[in-house]
């Protein structure tokens, strides 16, 4: 159940889109805010508040990487494996990540803290290797700055 | 008209049309996946590449997503496009199993035909292959993700053409997946045309899976008996048995699908219990003996009560052929009573259509889709033709304005797949001029002067009929002066019937006693009446029905009529008591074991010829004997040109 005003906010937002399709995306954002993953009872609220069928959601949700679909970290980490990347061994990052934070690709460390995901291009070529971490990006990462960024990220939190 | 040169082959083709398409029009087929003539363009399978040696634009194209341009030279055997060809098939392979052989899509696979076609045959690709869950859509499709490969037919279909929001494609990249949002029965009433649009086996018959191959099914055109619609199938059958029944393209009647109940609604055909051997007095007889019975019983029937407390009775079930000859059978006993009809409402609808309609302002498919107008006139679209409400929904998406009159409220079971405006009655619907308007009215019941204000309005008409060949017992209601069962039934003036694929209303028969029964059904007549005669059903005869907008069309027999093979009568084996099943007789013979039945007209051939009558070769006789020669294959014919200013010569 998402709060009265959070309803009014997402009602008021779909009916100034020309098409309601096209409110979907922050429509989506706004409740994964509200309750830190697109839940499926948030697909299901979606749905209503868009006119739209769950599976219709789903499909949006599903293509776009920013959605999560499964529970999440307080911060997701996206860090970019893409050509640019890998050329300046994004593969040493990944790894030095997996491995200070003790968790996988895709999966969340024990305090809840950080979900580790890789994803395909930020947008930041000139200044790769690149993650970002919750909403922050970083570039030009080396290990020793990994390390600094997530202690920082997690007193910020 | 651009004119374009294809393989050698000079091509002038209508503005707009695809280069994919301006070759199939010189009978050059450039393979392809996610290409649907009924659906939009995705471009998405990347194979019917062409190479363009000279004009507007040069190099690799895809020809389906390449509108054909004058001065275009196109070549769709240039090895640069036949290797193009075939590696976009052997990265399309790469996630796909290579297990035809226990795939129920092997056989009939378009992906299977054009991997050899293409030229691939050895896999380089060593990782491993994409792998997904599959979901339970339901008890009539099977679903094998793994076997995909991204056309994206079957959600351009199911969500842009047939209006489902149940089904669609969520993912990106390699993790595309088709299916729903959680398991369960999909949702639409087209969700069947999946089975015939996937170009591999993702979705698949789940009613008769694993049955046979392709190469064994018997299969001829065929024509849906379920509706008045009248869509084109072909039944796909083996060892007497109907394992599935898939779509046929007629872009007058049905374009390239058809509706669910068209698809899977076959138990009755392949039902062991149907009636199957002619009886006489509950026994088990000879067919020849069963008739000899039932003239013998009209005879001393109309000898002791006058031929007109005898009926004749029929229903919409029942070929164009059986009904002709009915009439005729009904002459032959002098002063017999005719009924097409069980229900007077129905005939009622029936004749009025038969009257009002006419070859001008009968509308068909493409007037409905063309449509800018539609008023759908107090009936269940989704129930009596659904394959109209897609027509419906095309000319809606073109902007056309759908109008629900509800005079008469019907509640609706399915969700139409479109929006419309309900409004009180016909005046409101702003028909413009007249002009591309369309009614579409139900068979239910309607007053003759509301069926008049329907016809005058200058809108074309869709009058839906209470059965699939309705129409036809509307026409020759008309030129024969039938009658309802029910009318005369409740009016006391029959004292018996014979029956020939009728559906009579419960009730009614209480009174009378039923001669005979022919029928493929185990209707309460052909329980009561002392001689019953099987007959075949529409898949097991030749015959010819006329939708509702009047369009006769032939069907073919599709297979032997007789028991299936497949769990037998245990009295077909060499002991009664084994129960090994699934086998042929082990007692040799020579007729085929309950194929015992006949054509429904040739049977009333006979009770004619017994009763005194002609030898009758050929049922379509006078003015009906221009539909002798219909070409199954074909759009069908309309009647009203064929049936005017032809005065009936009488047979």
């Amino acid at each position: 159940m998402i709060p009265e005003s959070l309803k009014k906010t997402l009602e008021a937002r779909v009916a100034s889109a020309i098409t309601a399709r096209e409110a979907a995306v922050d429509v989506m954002k706004e409740l994964q805010a509200h309750y830190g993953w697109l839940t499926d009872e948030a697909v299901g609220e979606a749905a209503s508040l868009l006119g739209l069928s769950p599976l219709q959601v789903e499909e949006l949700a599903t293509f776009y990487e920013m959605i999560y679909r499964r529970p999440v970290g307080k911060k997701v980490i996206h860090v970019c494996d893409s050509i640019s990347c890998w050329c300046v061994d994004c593969e040493g990052i990944i790894e030095h990540l997996k491995k200070k934070l003790g968790v996988g690709l895709g999966e969340t460390t024990a305090d809840g803290m950080f979900t580790l995901l890789p994803c395909c291009c930020m947008g930041m070529c000139g200044d790769g290797p690149a993650m970002s971490v919750g909403d922050v990006p970083y570039g030009k990462l080396t290990p020793e700055l990994v390390d600094e960024i997530l202690e920082m990220e997690r007193q910020k939190a | 008209m651009p004119k374009l040169i294809i393989d050698d082959i000079p091509v002038e083709v209508a503005p707009g049309t695809s280069v994919l398409e301006a070759a199939r029009s010189v009978g050059i087929t450039i393979p392809h996946f996610c290409y649907h003539p009924a659906l939009a363009i995705a471009a998405a399978c990347r194979l019917c590449a062409v190479k363009l040696l000279d004009g507007p634009v040069k190099g690799i194209q895809m020809s389906c997503a390449l509108p054909a341009q004058d001065g275009m030279v196109v070549s769709t055997t240039d090895p640069e496009a036949l290797r193009m060809r075939q590696l976009v098939i052997e990265w399309l392979m790469m996630n796909h199993p290579h297990d035809c052989p226990v795939c129920d899509e092997g056989g009939e696979c378009l992906l299977q035909d054009f991997t050899i076609a293409g030229g691939h045959s050895r896999r380089r690709y060593q990782g491993k292959k994409r792998t997904f869950q599959n979901q339970y859509l339901g008890e009539t499709i099977h679903h094998e993700m793994n076997r995909c490969i991204e056309c994206y037919r079957c959600v351009r279909f199911y969500q842009d053409y047939a209006g489902g929001t149940d089904f669609g494609v969520t993912g990106s990249a390699g993790r595309v997946y088709f299916g729903r949002f959680k398991e369960g029965a999909l949702e639409s009433p087209f969700s069947g045309n999946l089975v015939d649009i996937c170009p591999t086996g993702v979705f698949t018959d789940k009613t008769g899976r694993f049955r046979a191959r392709y190469w064994d099914y018997e299969f001829a055109p065929s024509v849906c008996q379920h509706c008045s619609v009248g869509c084109n199938t072909a039944p796909q059958n083996f060892q007497r048995e109907t394992i599935k029944i898939v779509g046929r393209r007629n872009d007058q009647v049905n374009g390239w699908f058809i509706c669910d109940r068209a698809r899977f609604d076959k138990g009755y055909l392949n039902d062991p219990q149907r009636p199957r051997e002619a009886r006489l007095d509950g026994a088990t007889c000879g067919y020849e003996d069963a008739i000899d019975a039932a003239a013998k019983a009209i005879g001393k029937f109309v000898a002791q009560n006058g031929a007109e407390s005898l009926a004749f009775v029929a229903s919409s079930r029942l070929s164009l052929e059986g009904m002709t000859l009915l009439a005729q059978l009904a002459r032959t006993v002098d002063g017999a009573r005719l009924c097409y009809f069980g229900d007077g409402a129905e005939l009622a609808g029936s004749v009025a259509a038969a009257r009002l309609l006419h070859e001008k302002n009968s509308a068909y498919l493409r007037d409905i889709e063309k449509a800018e107008c539609i008023a759908l006139y107090s009936l269940d679209l989704m129930e009596e033709g659904p394959m109209l409400a897609l027509a419906v929904r095309k000319a809606f998406l073109a902007g056309a304005q759908i109008y629900l009159v509800d005079g008469d409220p019907i509640p609706a079971k399915q969700k139409l797949p479109f929006t419309f405006t309900a409004v009180a009655n016909l005046d409101e619907v702003p028909f413009e001029g007249g002009g591309r308007g369309v009614v579409i009215a139900g068979a239910g019941k309607k007053d003759a002067d509301l069926l008049d204000q329907l016809a005058s309005g200058g809108a074309k008409l869709v009058m839906l009929q209470p059965g699939p060949n309705a129409m036809a017992g509307g026409l020759l209601t008309l030129e024969f002066g039938g009658e309802a069962f029910s009318e005369l039934a409740s009016a006391g003036k029959i004292k018996g019937v014979v029956c020939f694929e009728a559906d009579l209303p419960d009730g009614l028969t209480a009174d009378v006693e039923v001669l005979a029964c022919a029928d493929w059904r185990n209707s309460a007549a052909a329980v009561k009446a002392p001689v019953f005669l099987p007959t075949t059903t529409w898949v097991e005869s030749d015959g010819t029905a006329i939708n509702y907008e009047g369009r006769a069309q032939r069907f073919r027999r599709t297979r032997v009529s007789g028991l299936p093979l497949k769990g037998l009568d245990s009295k077909y084996y060499g002991s009664a008591a084994d129960a090994a099943a699934e086998h042929p007789p082990r007692v040799h013979r020579k007729e085929i074991p309950g194929g015992a039945e006949r054509d429904a007209w040739r049977v009333m051939a006979q009770l004619i010829e017994r009763l005194g009558g002609r030898t009758i070769e050929e049922p379509l006789t006078g003015r009906w004997s221009k539909l002798k020669d219909l070409d199954p294959e074909g759009e069908g014919v309309r009647v009203f040109n064929l049936l005017q200013g032809d005065p009936r010569t009488e047979p």
